[in-house]
């Protein structure tokens, strides 16, 4: 159990929340206001002085205590800047380091713009091959697409013809059907009617062979 | 931006380096200008303060061992140069007349949020402190040290820095309500 004191310094060292505190010093006045007292100090200790500082000679005061002295300075800075030029220098000039059968090589590197050329050449030439190959089998892929198309809309036309085609005999099947119709109604209601008087008409001749020939005159 | 520790500022000082020593110098001196007006109370005494603390820091940078971080053992020069400064003090000067710390044109929104009336009063108030008490206070809330450090800056006891901070609030809660009411009077 934490006494007054210990909870408003266990607040003081952060380990305690303000509303924490606050709550468990309620019932202390004394240490209630050390703690109220505490926060403005806090809250005043937070805002921002702008003051300037005035200027003082530093310079002055380091140099009469410590000027005599040279200043020591690390060798590795040096090594460092030295060997990053060194590097410079390679990269940029016609100098080789070259690492070969566990060997370390420093050349020279010689018509360095005619082999520069030549690898020039020699790599456009590999782009203008692969170039060509490229549209080659673009021509090819092409063609065979064509190709394919073709044949599928010959399909398509050929099936819209016969489709086309066997609706066409349909209908001339349906229509020679519907002229049969139309004769048969016209022999039903005109001629058999004619021929049937006829027949009736024959059978009170005595030789119907003998009548024909007159009739048709 | 890579940012060197005073440990290495230092040992880069002691061997001659000028840089190193001044980068030391401008990571402390508004903290300790600072630390002056409030316990000081006026921008000449400040100033005196400043110079002379620098002044030993340099004399005895190489006496730094690390035993403690670089912030507690300047601190503790600058509370032994202020003491002896307080002790010196003409007994009449008005510590009144001081100007503020804070500038009235450049309110921040805490300032805002708390008043600056508030925080004038605070200001006058902690002047009134004794010097022991107001050192407590200001090394405690203004300079973060815990009351081990500050019985260490002080080579005093960690129980007679409480009792001096705590008869500090006591006194400065009494100060402030007065002042609180002295203001509620004026308007």
């Amino acid at each position: 159990m934490l006494n007054n004191q210990q909870i408003f310094e266990a607040w003081l060292a952060g380990k305690l929340t303000t509303a924490e505190c606050e709550q468990q010093l309620q019932s202390d006045s004394e240490w209630y206001g050390r703690f109220l007292t505490a926060q403005q100090l806090q809250r005043h200790a937070k805002v921002p002085a702008y003051a300037p500082v005035p200027d003082i000679d530093t310079s002055q005061m380091f140099r009469q205590q410590w000027g005599g002295r040279p200043a020591k300075t690390a060798w590795w800075p040096r090594l460092s800047v030295g060997m990053s030029a060194m590097a410079l220098i390679i990269s940029i000039s016609p100098l080789q380091l070259q690492l070969q059968d566990g060997a370390l090589a420093l050349s020279w590197k010689e018509n360095n713009s005619l082999q520069q050329q030549q690898e020039m050449t020699t790599m456009l030439a590999s782009f203008q091959q692969e170039q060509q190959q490229y549209l080659q089998q673009q021509l090819q892929n092409q063609q065979h697409q064509q190709a394919t198309q073709l044949v599928l809309l010959k399909d398509y036309l050929t099936e819209n013809e016969q489709k086309a085609r066997s609706s066409d005999m349909i209908e001339l099947v349906e229509y020679l059907n519907q002229q049969r119709q139309a004769d048969w109604q016209y022999w039903q209601d005109n001629v058999q009617p004619t021929q049937a008087r006829q027949d009736y008409g024959s059978s009170y001749l005595p030789n119907r062979t003998q009548i024909d020939p007159k009739r048709s005159n | 931006m890579f940012k060197r520790s005073d440990e290495s500022l230092i040992n880069k000082a002691l061997d001659g380096d000028e840089r190193a020593w001044q980068q030391l110098v401008s990571r402390y001196q508004t903290m300790l200008y600072h630390y002056g007006l409030r316990l000081m109370g006026n921008p000449d005494d400040a100033r005196d303060l400043l110079q002379d603390v620098l002044m030993v820091l340099c004399r005895n940078l190489a006496q730094f061992r690390g035993d403690s971080s670089f912030k507690t053992w300047l601190f503790g020069i600058a509370n032994y140069r202020a003491m002896d400064m307080l002790r010196k003090r003409k007994p009449t000067q008005d510590i009144d007349d001081s100007p503020d710390l804070f500038n009235d044109d450049e309110p921040t929104a805490e300032a805002r949020l708390y008043g600056q009336q508030t925080q004038k009063i605070v200001q006058q108030q902690l002047k009134h402190l004794p010097a022991d008490q107001r050192l407590v206070v200001e090394l405690r809330f203004y300079q973060q040290f815990t009351f081990d450090e500050i019985a260490d800056q002080l080579a005093i006891s960690s129980n007679t820095v409480k009792s001096r901070f705590y008869a500090a609030l006591d006194k400065l809660r009494t100060q402030l309500e007065v002042a609180h009411v002295e203001q509620s009077a004026n308007f």
